[in-house]
């Protein structure tokens, strides 16, 4: 009986995983009707104990009446029985489900003939899962269909499961095994051995069963825990995985793979990259530069810039059309059309997001991409552009300064969304920003003061050893340490922009990368976040806050259209970089010859931007090694300090206890003082030589008294007489401490608990010396009670939910 | 070992007199030191004594060489199946110069009693015991008498040889306050032994070195040895260990653990100590709980005594530890 209703939990806790594939939630609710039906006919075919081949067979034909009843009930006769047409009808919309898959990518909608095949689906698991384990009793095996179930939406996301769904059908497939051992064990039957127990002494059976299923749970949960903890311990896995957030590509950093920025504004790993590999190259027609975005992010939650939530709709498709026009875009703002052909490396692992310029207008690309109609990111679920080669046209607004100071009001809807600040974002960052755009009278010439105030005027300096980029940071960043890399700058500009009421918001992506024989080479060192502002009529456009050359982002360019005092009208190229590596002497860049800002002036010969590069392996290797000492000798220390603090303690000169009769009440509580005093040096150095017998591995029984310990150990060691008379004084202060009327009027203990450390040192190899003072036991087996008392109160919880009141039959 | 010296005086007189009884009791009986020590712990706890052994190991010996060796009165009773419990606690007889009826007090009337062979008499018989043994009275005839302190009970029986018997019942083996067994004595003592009690018996010879009121008096001291509560929880989880252990089908009674405290005070006087260390609970759990506890059918099935399991208790119970950071 327990065994089918185990066999359905598990398979409704592995479908669960299957979230993620769905828009809504009606496959949901189905398949649960479909898993109580299969439950439901094993139920009862355990409890009529049914031939174990008509069990599925049963279920069969209870799953197709579901189906009919759910999915054709019209056609069939009183909505139940199926008829003829109710077999067409599902056999139709098994056809249209089958299209439906083909046509939509994940998350797909819930059309009926898709929760048809999902129901189906997850029927015949249940079924498969109720006859391993219930008809056959091979629940492991019942494992396969589970995993094959699992396997899904393991297949078709490029996401990683979350971890909650992992767990919860791990759990299920343990519910199913410990279920199977519960029956195993309940045929066993009851003992035949027979005692008589008298009624108040309670009954403690020797061989305990909740004990061995307690112990099962254990290395049950233990075993999933380490499931979930390792890989986000070990470095060249995910990196990330239980923190993460909604479309994340992890950065996969392992093997020859290149990593893809992260949409979780964390650019300091790819900066920082000992290998500077190449990720894409592209050819454009002007022959210039471009900033390839990848993501964009709009939230800001007061800690980080998140990226919003992106859904690809089936018309949307890439191949179908041109993009979605470009938003706040208007007739009044000249743009020009640049065509860029873009090969990605085949070595870019998880790059569901294109790098493109913005705006795009057309992509040419194989395979399955959408865009996000508001932010013009393309992205899929299915394919990644590792090893691609596109083709992008692109519609460049040339926005002059006139046109956008006269910028008109913003929309209401890109204001609700783009201007949202965090209820505490702290004062001081809303006054810098009031501050720094005093002289600017649109929003135009403000957010120009802002970039002026990061590149030059706010004495900002570029480093990567910054750390963060959340609340506080930011905070630092701009107020303090006035020290960061384009993470912080970006971010810093777009709330600041925000908060002089200019929508705004954070570009992830590439900056236009380095010349290499006529095509633009494009690293992970050039992976840059900038802000995007919003102007009206001429839409988003690109700010660069981060200082550029050798001194900042090397490839970093500011816009022509940021710096309103150069004469812009010459500029054809409104993006243009100030540019070029050792080979990119043929692009000519207004910026770069700018001389009132030096810092835009790239020099990288070879070696690409002066970031820290890392010190030498055997360095790394040296202090790894000694890292991993010092981690090694932390119980060493923890030892010494507590021995230390303890010698304190007993060292404390002779306490002498007056008879309380001879004072008043204040030398009552005087006696008390020395008297409390005494017992924590007697306690001190009672433990002390506790641990000393302990680190040097001698045994002590529980129920050995002080006094039998000091004997054995004197007699057993042979201890020299003032070394046993020290033992005596000892055992007779702790004895008398706890069980005498009055306590021992001991002196300082701390010539006798030498000599006793002494005395049992002598007894011990050299090599145990050595451990009891590296590796002491006593300070490991205190972690290790620490640790049983932790699994102990995990039982606890465990006995909370389990206990009930005993059945009379089970 | 060091004797501490803010034991009270009267600690120091009753380790003296203790000695005294001790020497003039193993001038008798060879080798049984702690046979005699435990003796003096269950007279100085109001205790009584069961002596359970082989016949010819001494058990009459020894109850009769600590009777005489305290100058009080002292009865022997020989348990014999047609014993009646009036031979044991007194008769009314009608004088018949005065016309009415007196009460002749029977040999329980003393302040050391010795049973030899107590299984051999009738359960009637045994049970008039009980009461005289717990609440140191006589009733007789609607007529209670009190018994003069101190009251012990010194019961030997023989454990084979049991046909014809009547094996105490756990009721009254668990007013007992310890059992112990003589054992054979060793070569060297059982040597010494032809060459003393060769001649004639030493026991003839014994003069009584302590005074009724003299222990009275080490009884009084022992009442103020300082019991910790520690120690009176670690007491508890010994006996409450008895109840639990799988192998005992009976565990011991809280009147046990009333007894085995204050045994344990009279042993830790006699060591010249004024409070109760586990040691002394320890040394004394056999003694005192053994014959109160039934082994379960497994444990018997392997053979184990009870004896055993409480050794494996005491083994396992911890003891009160310092708390230590």
């Amino acid at each position: 009986m327990r065994l089918p209703i185990a066999a359905g939990a598990a398979t409704g806790a592995v479908a669960i995983t299957l979230y993620p594939l769905f828009q809504g939630g009606a496959w949901f609710w189905a398949s649960l009707g479909v898993i109580l039906v299969v439950t439901g006919v094993g139920v009862l075919a355990t409890r009529y104990t049914l031939p174990t081949w008509l069990a599925p067979l049963a279920q069969l034909l209870a799953v197709w009446i579901y189906l009919t009843a759910v999915f054709t009930g019209d056609e069939a006769w009183a909505r139940v029985v199926p008829t003829k047409e109710s077999l067409f009808g599902l056999a139709k919309l098994v056809v249209l489900g089958f299209d439906d898959i083909q046509r939509f990518a994940v998350p797909v909608p819930d059309n009926p003939g898709i929760v048809l095949l999902t129901c189906g689906g997850i029927g015949m698991i249940a079924i498969m899962v109720d006859f391993c384990s219930a008809r056959l009793r091979r629940s492991a095996l019942a494992g396969l269909p589970l995993l094959s179930l699992f396997v899904v939406p393991a297949s078709f996301l490029s996401d990683p499961l979350s971890w909650v769904a992992v767990i919860i059908g791990a759990l299920g497939f343990l519910g199913l095994l410990a279920a199977d051992g519960q029956e195993r064990v309940s045929h066993w039957g009851r003992a035949v051995l027979v005692r008589r127990t008298p009624s108040f002494v309670a009954p403690r059976p020797a061989a305990d069963p909740g004990t061995l299923r307690l112990s099962g749970k254990r290395v049950g949960f233990t075993a999933i825990a380490l499931a979930i903890l390792l890989p986000s311990l070990l470095p060249t896995l995910e990196p990330d995985p239980l923190f993460g957030f909604g479309v994340g590509n992890g950065n996969g950093k392992g093997g020859n793979s290149i990593s893809v920025p992260n949409p979780i504004v964390n650019l300091r790993g790819e900066l920082s990259l000992p290998a500077n590999s190449t990720v894409l190259t592209y050819s454009s027609s002007d022959n210039l530069p471009r900033y390839l975005r990848l993501y964009s992010l709009d939230n800001f939650d007061g800690e980080q810039w998140t990226m919003p939530e992106t859904r690809g709709r089936p018309d949307d498709l890439i191949s179908d059309g041109p993009l979605p026009p470009p938003p706040g875009q208007g007739p009044s703002v000249p743009t020009s059309p640049v065509n860029l052909e873009i090969t990605v490396s085949e070595e870019v692992r998880n790059m569901n997001f294109l790098p493109l310029p913005y705006p795009a207008s057309r992509i040419r690309i194989e395979g399955d991409w959408r865009p996000d109609r508001d932010t013009l990111m393309v992205f899929s679920t299915r394919d990644t552009a590792g090893g691609l080669t596109y083709q992008v046209v692109s519609q460049e607004p040339r926005p002059e300064a006139e046109q956008l100071k006269d910028a008109g009001p913003v929309p209401q809807a890109i204001a609700q969304r783009y201007l949202a600040l965090p209820e505490n974002l702290p004062r001081e960052v809303a006054d810098k920003a009031r501050e720094v755009t005093e002289a600017g009278d649109t929003p135009y010439e403000k957010a120009v003061k802002l970039q002026e105030f990061f590149t030059t005027t706010g004495g900002f300096s570029y480093t990567l050893a910054t750390q963060g980029h959340d609340g506080p940071a930011l905070t630092d960043f701009l107020l303090n340490s006035r020290a960061g890399y384009c993470e912080q700058f970006a971010a810093a500009m777009a709330v600041l922009a925000r908060v002089v009421d200019i929508p705004s918001r954070v570009a992830i992506g590439y900056t236009g990368g380095t010349n290499v024989s006529g095509r633009w080479n494009v690293r992970t060192h050039d992976s840059h976040a900038w802000p995007e502002l919003y102007f009206e009529g001429a839409g988003w456009l690109r700010f660069e806050p981060t200082p550029s050359g050798p001194a900042g982002q090397g490839t970093a360019a500011r816009p022509a259209y940021t710096l309103p005092e150069l004469p812009t009208a010459g500029s054809d190229e409104p993006t243009s970089q100030p540019s070029a590596g050792p080979t990119g002497s043929d692009t000519p860049t207004g910026a770069a010859t700018n001389p009132r800002n030096p810092l835009l002036d790239r020099d990288f010969g070879g070696a690409p931007i002066v970031v820290d590069e890392g010190m030498p392996m055997a360095a790394k290797i040296g202090i790894g090694a000694v890292f991993a000492l010092l981690l090694l000798l932390i119980p060493a220390i923890l030892r010494w300090e507590k021995r230390a603090r303890r010698r304190r303690v007993y060292s404390r000169p002779a306490v002498v206890v007056e008879p309380a009769a001879q004072g008043g009440g204040q030398d009552t509580g005087l006696v008390a003082v020395r008297s409390n005093r005494g017992q924590a040096g007697v306690t001190a150095a009672w433990a002390e030589f506790d641990d000393a017998l302990c680190d040097y591995g001698i045994s002590r029984e529980p129920s050995e008294s002080p006094r039998a310990l000091a004997r054995r150990l004197s007699e057993r060691y042979e201890f020299a007489p003032e070394a046993a008379a020290s033992m005596a004084k000892l055992a007779e202060a702790v004895e008398r401490m706890l069980f005498a009327r009055t306590p021992a009027e001991t002196g300082s203990l701390r010539e006798d608990v030498r000599l006793v450390r002494r005395a049992l040192a002598a007894t011990v190899s050299r090599g145990r010396r050595i451990r009891a003072v590296l590796l002491p036991p006593s300070t490991l087996l205190r972690a290790r009670r620490l640790g049983a008392r932790v699994l102990d109160g995990f039982d606890r919880l465990e006995n909370i939910r389990i206990s009930r009141p005993a059945r009379r039959n089970a | 070992m060091a004797v501490t010296h803010d034991v009270p005086p009267r600690l120091d007189d009753l380790v003296a007199t203790a000695h005294r009884i001790r020497e003039a009791i193993e001038s008798v009986i060879e080798g049984k030191g702690d046979v005699v020590r435990l003796t003096l712990t269950v007279l100085l706890a109001e205790g009584h004594l069961l002596i359970e052994d082989v016949p010819g190991v001494g058990k009459t010996m020894l109850a009769k060489a600590l009777a005489r060796s305290i100058d009080c009165p002292v009865r022997r009773v020989q348990f014999t199946p047609d014993l009646l419990p009036s031979d044991i606690t007194g008769v009314s007889a009608y004088n018949q110069q005065t016309r009415e009826f007196e009460f002749k007090p029977g040999p329980v009337f003393a302040n050391i009693v010795v049973g030899d062979e107590i299984n051999r008499a009738s359960p009637k018989t045994q049970s008039a015991l009980l009461e005289c043994m717990e609440e140191h009275q006589v009733t007789v005839d609607g007529t209670t008498y009190r018994l003069d302190a101190p009251f012990m009970v010194i019961a030997t029986q023989n454990p084979i040889e049991m046909e014809g018997t009547y094996p105490l019942p756990e009721a009254q083996r668990d007013r007992f306050t310890a059992r112990i067994a003589m054992g054979y004595p060793e070569p060297a003592a059982e040597l010494e032994m032809l060459d003393v009690h060769g001649a004639a018996s030493p026991i003839d010879k014994l003069e009584p070195v302590a005074t009724t009121a003299e222990v009275k008096a080490l009884i009084e001291a022992v009442r103020a040895i300082y019991v910790s509560q520690a120690i009176k929880r670690y007491a508890i989880d010994l006996v409450t260990a008895t109840r639990h252990s799988p192998d005992l089908r009976l565990g011991a009674s809280p009147r046990s653990t009333l007894q085995l405290v204050r045994a344990a005070r009279a042993h830790a006087a006699l060591a010249g100590r004024d409070y109760v260390i586990p040691d002394d609970l320890q040394a004394l759990c056999v003694p005192v709980l053994a014959h109160r506890l039934l082994p379960s059918v497994e444990a018997q099935g392997q053979r184990r005594l009870p004896e055993q399991v409480i050794n494996d208790l005491v083994r396992r119970v911890p003891v009160p530890e310092a708390q230590a950071r």
